[in-house]
């Protein structure tokens, strides 16, 4: 008979390397056309690191997202940005990429607080332009010191310039000999642990998941399906949602290769099975139908909120898978993977205490 | 060895190469034509990242000899799309997130092509049938048969089932 | 509205274009003109002595370019991220640890070539008795994989009293685990290709830190850091697999020798046989709680089987350590965790790091407290989970954005919205 059964699992995951330093650079380049260039270390494995870089870049100096070119991961060329790994490049790579942008419009917001004869504070960047913020107390008298200034600089008095263009500003910048090149770097705050009592802050930041597994249980042969999974992934902030979902989707079906099929096989050392046929993968018929939910509580360090979610998507799958398996059929699998074989001998103990 | 004559359309042209017996055809075509499109995932029929159409069926151009396509036709990734001008699966992979590493994209997108060109509506059990003998590691194939499916869908002007399955 | 334009966008991902249209260059795609092709000759057995190699028919062949063995190592002959014990190839008189221990490197002007010749290579190797289980490599009489002994790491979290956290227990659950060896299977295989200019190693090849692999290159090579450029081709995957070393350093020294494009792609058995595994584990584990369900003590041992080389093992071990109580706050915890040489397959980073396997046991011990409590896995699990103000297992302090309780609640909704049903009761 089959019977179906729910179970959850949790987990949180702290963000890089454990209790030891592991900082990120990156440099950005704001170019004569207003388009940029970012240069970072950090390996783009299709985790979507290349993307979530440049949406970084591109807010912080407010650009869109197609003026950011990412160079990445070419030692000759970018900076050192450390392995991508522990789910630490949208975090610390992004805080890199952060603070090289940030350096880079430092320069931009000085010529154009000129141009629009107002402080920096009061500039605020999107869409390629430079605006003086809504609120701002620039008054008529200094809008026509504005214009006189504007006059100075070479422009058209602009009877109200309330904006100029980031093309704009490099280029007066270009007049003043002003490169507009920004570094920058990131490291965790962190400390290493107590040899004895392994006490410590190993971590700037953690993410945190829950994950629902339906599954259903054949008690004649074993065999679990997964049906359902709810994936909801706290991320800080999702810089590019589809592509969290992506990353969730794929955690979630690694996770259950994990939990049901997949087993290297040894003998004396030697791996058994050692090619596809041999060492199964989930294929498209078996990864359950995945909903992945998106939570943001934001974390103060990261870039925008950011923290990460590549390891975390796939971590508490057959920990839900497992516990779902239990309350489908009453037996606690404690040895992965979950293999119909294990299930049975299980359900069979079951029966012969019952008995 | 002698080589063989062999003459067959690839990628809407036609070609005449020589070749060796045991020659496979992915061999020929990343090696000798440089269409490095279609990728190696195993050597050995397992994994899908070798698929080409052959007649319009997808195969593993892995398990192929060379010799084998004589008189037929074969599409590549390259024969699919350009950059100036995608079909409309390489703009739905784009679209819909299908593409993470993109080791497996182009035996995907060969072997979707392949059941959309027979099947113009599968529903999303078939579409998953389909392409079960590609191997995607990264992600979990929700968005690839999201992304199939809607190039299904707009074949056909018809209410996307995947809307209707929201809505349940 | 969102108060960021970029961020929070789904906009295309950067390198789809090129993917989709097969423009994308992974390693394998990459050739020169003059190009070698170069492969490996690995050990058979997975704990012995090299005695002597004998390549002299292999140097003959023709279309061989060069053979090289361990004395042909410029530099260090060593590698690791954390511990610098694996050779490049072994030297003749020293250790071998594991199946696949690379024994020579061949360049030739072809595969088949290149196959041949490390078929007429002969090797003679002195047998040790391999140990391949964790749990007996720590006993003091089990053969020595390094002469400092075989437990790679022990870490240890200790807060609060476990003892008398139990002894206030009203329900205790105590249960051992076991998870498996698995394999990351990217499904592109590893691969490169490297160019030696006269000055400049360049290297294009997949992998997940570039600026590490130009760091071995250095040193195996004995030469300037400034003169090793890594780039990353498109890179098919890695999920912690691609962090290690495979190809960076063999292409370097055959390219720089030859003087010529050489390039090494890895064949799906190379690269299942050869690459870093998930760690297996064996976890016991208790817990106790009130009789309302808060956590009260926890206790954890856990046996991590890292096989023949260090690689990230030390890393996955602390960490598992670290996150081995789950996201909840719990008084009084005791953890010991070991990592310990073996002659299996070395075992690294994996997506994860060390997590999965405690998050398996440590769920699974709230579902069995929860039941014995008489609540639900949910109602157990809000009523521990790790909030802001909260103190971890290390003590560190969690000030804010800690979403375990969101996460909890956006699940809760969803499974109520779609109607998944637990058998056993109230979610
Ligand atoms: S490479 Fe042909 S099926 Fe894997
Ligand atoms: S996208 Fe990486 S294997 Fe499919």
């Amino acid at each position: 008979m089959k019977k179906r059964g729910v179970g959850m699992g949790c987990m949180w995951y702290g963000v890089g390397n454990t209790g030891l330093p592991n900082p990120a650079g990156a440099h950005v380049d704001i170019l004569d056309d207003g388009t940029v260039l970012v240069l970072t270390g950090c390996a783009d494995i299709g985790q979507g690191s290349d993307t979530a870089l440049a949406q970084i870049a591109a807010e912080e100096i407010g650009v869109r997202y197609e003026d950011v070119r990412v160079v990445s991961a070419d030692t000759g060329v970018t900076p050192d940005a450390g392995a991508t790994s522990a789910s630490r490049q949208t975090y610390i790579s992004g805080n890199a990429v952060r603070s090289a942008a940030r350096a880079a419009k430092q320069l931009i917001l000085e010529t154009a607080a000129e141009m629009l004869g107002v402080s920096q504070e009061e500039i605020i960047a999107g869409d390629r332009l430079l605006k003086v913020r809504a609120a701002s107390g620039k008054s008529q008298a200094f809008t026509d010191c504005q214009s006189e200034c504007r006059v100075g600089l070479g422009l058209d008095s602009g009877s109200d310039t309330r904006e100029v263009s980031i093309a704009e500003v490099i280029a007066k910048c270009r007049m003043k000999g002003k490169l507009t090149l920004g570094h920058g770097w990131y490291n965790p705050d962190t400390t290493g642990l107590d040899a004895e009592t392994g006490q410590g802050r190993p971590y700037a930041t953690y993410a945190f998941a829950t994950q629902v597994a339906e599954v259903e249980v054949d008690e004649d042969t074993g065999e679990v399906t997964v049906l359902r999974v709810v994936a909801a992934h706290d991320v800080g902030r999702a810089i590019n949602p589809r592509n969290v979902e992506g990353q969730i989707e794929g955690g979630c079906a690694i996770g259950m290769g994990y939990a049901l099929m997949e087993e290297i096989k040894l003998q004396e050392g030697n791996v058994l099975n050692c090619n596809f046929a041999t060492y199964l993968l989930p294929t498209s018929l078996d990864v359950p139908e995945i909903y992945p939910l998106i939570v943001e509580d934001p974390e103060k360090t990261g870039p925008f909120g950011a923290k990460g979610v590549g390891e975390p998507a796939l971590i508490p799958t057959a920990a839900a898978i497992a516990n779902a398996v239990y309350d489908a059929v009453g037996v606690r699998i404690t040895d992965l993977p979950i293999t119909p074989d294990k299930i049975l001998a299980k359900l069979k103990e079951k029966q012969n205490k019952g008995a | 060895m002698d080589k063989i004559k062999i003459q067959f359309v690839l990628n809407g042209e036609t070609r005449q190469v020589e070749v060796e017996p045991d020659l496979l055809l992915i061999d020929l075509l990343r090696e000798r034509l440089g269409l490095t499109g279609t990728k190696v995932g195993c050597g050995e029929g397992d994994c899908g990242a070798c698929t080409v159409l052959l007649n319009g069926k997808n195969v593993n151009s892995c398990l192929l000899l060379a010799a084998r396509v004589n008189g037929c036709e074969v599409v590549t990734v390259e024969g699919l799309g350009s950059y100036d001008k995608l079909h409309p699966l390489q703009e739905a992979f784009i679209a819909e997130g299908a593409v993470q590493c993109g080791f497996c994209t182009p035996g995907m997108l060969l072997s979707a092509k392949s059941l959309l060109d027979v099947n113009a509506r599968p529903t999303r059990e078939e579409i998953a049938r389909h392409i079960a003998g590609n191997l995607c590691r990264c992600t979990g194939y929700t968005k690839i048969i999201n992304a199939i499916e809607k190039v299904a869908c707009a074949d056909r002007h018809c209410a996307c089932s995947r809307e209707a399955e929201e809505g349940r | 509205m969102s108060e960021f334009k970029v961020v929070g966008q789904s906009v295309p991902k950067a390198d789809a274009l090129d993917k989709v249209i097969g423009r994308a260059k992974f390693a394998a795609d990459i050739s020169f003109p003059g190009m070698l092709y170069a492969k490996a000759l690995r050990s058979p057995v997975a704990h012995g002595i090299l005695q002597h190699i004998d390549y002299s028919a292999a140097a003959a062949l023709p279309g061989v370019a060069a053979v090289l063995t361990g004395k042909d190592v410029p530099g260090a002959n060593n590698f690791g991220i954390i511990i610098k014990d694996e050779p490049v190839i072994v030297k003749n008189g020293e250790k071998i640890r594991k199946i696949g221990d690379t024994l020579a490197l061949v360049a030739a002007e072809n595969e088949a070539i290149a196959e041949q010749a490390l078929a007429l290579i002969k090797v003679d190797i002195e047998e040790l008795t391999p140990v391949l289980c964790p749990i007996a490599a720590m006993q003091p009489d089990a053969p020595k994989i390094y002469d400092k002994g075989n437990v790679l790491a022990v870490r240890k979290i200790v807060k609060g009293d476990t003892e008398a956290g139990f002894r206030d227990s009203a329900v205790v659950v105590q249960q051992q685990y076991k998870t498996q060896m698995v394999e990351h299977a990217y499904i592109e295989p590893e691969a490169g290709i490297a160019l030696f200019d006269g000055d400049v190693v360049t290297m294009w090849v997949s992998t997940q830190n570039p600026h590490y692999d130009a760091k071995e290159v250095a040193r195996n090579l004995n030469i300037g850091l400034n003169k090793v450029r890594v780039i990353q081709a498109a890179t098919g995957g890695g999920f912690g697999g691609k962090l290690d070393v495979s190809v960076q350093v063999h292409l370097a020294m055959l390219a720089v020798v030859t003087r010529r494009p050489v390039r090494m792609v890895y064949s799906r058995t190379e690269s299942i046989k050869n690459s870093v595994k998930r760690h297996p584990y064996t976890i016991t584990m208790k817990t106790g709680a009130d009789a309302n369900g808060r956590l009260t003590a926890f206790e954890c041992t856990i046996i991590g089987d890292t096989g023949a080389y260090a690689s990230y093992g030390p890393g996955t071990l602390t960490r598992s350590a670290v996150h081995a109580t789950g996201p909840y706050e719990i008084p009084n915890v005791k953890i010991t965790a070991y990592t310990v040489y073996t002659n299996n397959p070395q075992a690294g980073a994996m997506r994860g790091f060390g997590v999965p396997q405690v998050a398996f046991a440590h769920e699974a011990q709230m579902d069995m407290l929860a039941e014995k409590v008489g609540i639900s896995p949910l109602e157990i699990r809000l009523l521990n989970a790790l909030r802001p103000g909260s103190l971890t297992a290390t003590g560190q302090y969690l000030e804010q954005s800690v979403g375990i309780v969101s996460t909890l609640e956006a699940a809760a909704a969803k499974v109520r919205e779609i109607k998944l049903e637990r058998r056993g009761g109230r979610l």
